[in-house]
């Protein structure tokens, strides 16, 4: 063994089977195999069909993340899966995988909390303090800000969506744009041709009295009825238009409501993770009003924003190189945990 | 000397046994249904402690999907770290395995009111596994063994209910090895692909479909013609699946005195499991009832078992077993289906 240790993360949330390698921080492999074709004529995931692709793709994506991180898998010091939350046939397919693999080799196995993950990857290739840091965790299953004391942990809720994920309200609209499935990145690629600022769709829970009960909250059901509402009324609408202006009101939201955090919270850092996070407008925007408000912001690059092994492989590296005690052997994927469960007991 | 790892979590059974050449050296069980991923690990972790593997053996259901899966991942990722092979057997075997009787049944609980089944004789699976309600095995007059049977009350018999992990090193011995989870059951979005045309035969599919019809029924097919006097008499009614240009399977039916009559239905065993037959199905019944017709009946060949839980689905009722009716020993089950 090396001075840092070697891990291995296995990823089977959703639609994406993934593995990656990490040593210490550095990230060594990183290998997603994704069955969201299979969903696409579905117009969103089916878990049974999820979990049949895990099955079939796990034996292959681990081999192949040995393959290019160019190590043996007798020389992992410790393996990572996500435990939960997400569709529970979906993880039991990658939590059984990585019992299979500690438990043949006898090595340590930690479960972790796919969000926290999310935002561990940041940890990646790079020597920065990461904590305390704010966290926008944004994608098809969740809409998030974070406060984070400790990655492995101690992560608390600030505030989340009370509706629709901001990923799921950019399938939406696609969907009513006649966009592809996934929807973030069609809209994305449309947007760039139109104007964000043509249609002033509505910016959920910023009023002033929303600053009472829900400061940090998200809500973007208003948004999409207004779309739908916009499209009905405009026969003459130009798409691309009508990309660009809900996009713009999304993350316009997002932003100011992480900004806030970090303004009120007094930490002067902010991650954007998720795979809302890999939206080039809301990238671009991060950065410009964080160095207005003297904020340090971060993202990973966008293949590590959407589900990934490297990020389970992250926050495993973390937790052992923090000392943190392994999961019991026969841990128990939890569809529904909490973001305050980090590392599975 | 090969030490085998077997494991199996198709029924609410965890199973794990470690056995060299046949000789058992470990048997573990567990009867929990819904913690099999927190069990398998644990008892294998006790089962192998300081033991070398040669192989993982991995009972590949039928079974509840995400219980089944547990065995299956787990031992597919053991097998890839340690570096060794691993082999897939039918559940189903590794309970009927041990059972001394001529003729009998498995049937696991595949909730949702089903069962998973497979028929034995002389200790050989000679049709199935597959999914259908409690009720049509109920009428195959042979002994039924099983955690389906037993919760159906198909049977009194408490033993042989369980795969038995122990046998699943001689399944692989004797070759009944598998790759793919048996997973029978469809999931529910499934439709058929779009690239499948249908539309109504016409003589120019008759050579086609009598390719079909040999390759499907190895005892007593229609000859060719057999199939164009069909085609051409009356009331009855023909149609085909194709895929670019290709048929793939077709459907017939026969109106007489209020009743439709199954006469056909049959897909190209390279295109099964695809929504194929299903479809072919719905437009008969279409059919049927632009006749008038008050019921639709069928006899069931063994040949097209493998049909019997599509019929159900459309809720074909099995109304009586005739004995020998396609030759010595091959029952045909009648079903039928109101249409009012
Ligand atoms: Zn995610």
């Amino acid at each position: 063994m090396t001075s840092q240790p070697l891990i291995l993360g296995i990823e089977t949330s959703c639609d994406e089977t993934a593995v990656g390698v990490v040593r210490g921080r550095t990230l060594l492999a990183n290998v997603i195999a994704s069955s969201v074709e299979e969903h696409a004529r579905f117009g969103g995931v089916v878990p049974e069909i999820a979990s049949r692709a895990h099955l079939e793709a796990m034996p292959n994506v681990i081999a192949e993340a040995l393959a290019r991180a160019k190590v043996d898998i007798k020389d992992i010091d410790a393996f990572a899966v996500t435990a939960g939350p997400g569709l529970i046939g979906a993880l039991v397919v990658g939590v059984s995988a990585a019992s299979g693999l500690a438990v043949a080799l006898d090595k340590p196995l930690y479960g972790v909390n796919h969000l926290s993950a999310h935002i561990a990857v940041d940890a990646l290739d790079s020597d920065h303090e990461l904590e305390p840091v704010i966290a926008l965790l944004v994608s098809g299953g969740h809409s998030s800000l974070l406060k984070v004391a400790d990655l492995t942990s101690d992560v608390r809720t600030l505030g989340s969506t009370l509706d629709d994920a901001a990923g799921e309200a950019f399938d939406k609209i696609a969907r009513l744009l006649e966009l592809d499935f996934p929807g973030g990145p069609a809209i994305d690629r449309l947007a760039i041709l139109g104007d964000p600022a043509a249609i002033e769709f509505p910016r959920g829970l910023t009023a002033a009295k929303d600053q009472v009960e829900h400061q940090f909250d998200f809500s973007f059901s208003g948004l999409k009825t207004a779309v739908s509402r916009y499209l009905q009324q405009t026969p003459t609408a130009i798409k691309a238009d009508v990309a660009a202006s809900f996009q713009e009101a999304i993350v316009d939201v997002l932003l100011r409501k992480a900004i806030a955090a970090c303004l009120e919270t007094g930490i002067d850092s902010l991650v954007i993770a998720g795979g809302v996070a890999a939206n080039s407008r809301l990238r671009g925007q991060a950065q410009a009003r964080a160095e207005k408000a003297g904020i340090r912001f971060r993202t990973p690059s966008p293949i590590l924003c959407t589900d990934n092994g490297a990020m389970v492989a992250a926050l495993g590296s973390l937790a052992l190189t923090r000392g943190l005690p392994a999961s019991t052997t026969g841990l128990a994927a939890d569809s529904s945990s909490g973001i305050e469960r980090v590392i599975w007991d | 000397m090969t030490i085998s790892l077997s494991l199996d979590t198709s029924t609410s059974r965890t199973s794990v046994a470690v056995d060299d050449d046949g000789s058992v050296l470990c048997s573990l069980t567990h009867d929990d249904g819904l913690a099999h991923g927190e069990v398998l690990p644990r008892l294998v972790e006790q089962a192998i402690s300081g033991l070398h593997i040669d192989q993982v053996i991995i009972g590949m259901g039928p079974g509840p999907f995400t219980g089944l899966r547990v065995a299956i991942s787990f031992g597919q990722a053991f097998a890839l770290a340690r570096q060794i092979p691993w082999h897939g057997v039918c559940s189903l075997d590794a309970i009927g395995y041990v059972i001394g009787t001529k003729d009998f049944i498995i049937a696991t609980d595949a909730r949702r009111k089903e069962v998973f089944w497979a028929r034995y004789t002389n200790g050989h699976r000679e049709a199935g596994p597959l999914v259908g309600s409690p009720l049509t095995i109920n009428n195959l007059k042979v002994p039924k063994y099983g955690e389906g049977a037993i919760k159906y009350l198909l049977t009194s018999e408490l033993e042989y209910s369980y795969p038995d992990a122990t046998v699943m090193s001689r399944l692989v011995k004797e070759g009944q090895v598998l790759r793919d989870p048996m997973y029978i059951r469809r999931p529910d979005a499934f439709v058929a692909p779009a690239n499948v045309k249908f539309r109504p035969m016409n003589p120019m599919d008759l050579i086609s479909v009598y390719d079909i019809e040999k390759r499907t029924y190895k005892i007593d097919p229609w000859s060719l013609g057999q199939l164009k006097e069909e085609l051409a008499a009356a009331h009855r009614w023909y149609f085909v699946a194709e895929i670019e240009g290709k048929v793939v399977g077709y459907v017939g039916g026969l109106y007489v005195d209020g009743i439709t009559d199954v006469l056909t239905l049959t897909v190209d065993p390279e295109h099964r499991r695809n929504g194929i037959a299903r479809e072919l199905l719905r437009r008969l019944i279409d059919w049927a009832r632009t006749q008038k017709s008050v019921a639709m009946m069928l006899d069931m060949r063994v040949g097209n078992i493998e049909a019997l839980p599509l019929y159900e689905s459309f809720g074909f009722v099995a109304i009586s077993q005739r004995a020998n009716y396609y030759g010595p020993g091959i029952d045909a089950v009648v079903m039928r289906k109101e249409l009012q």
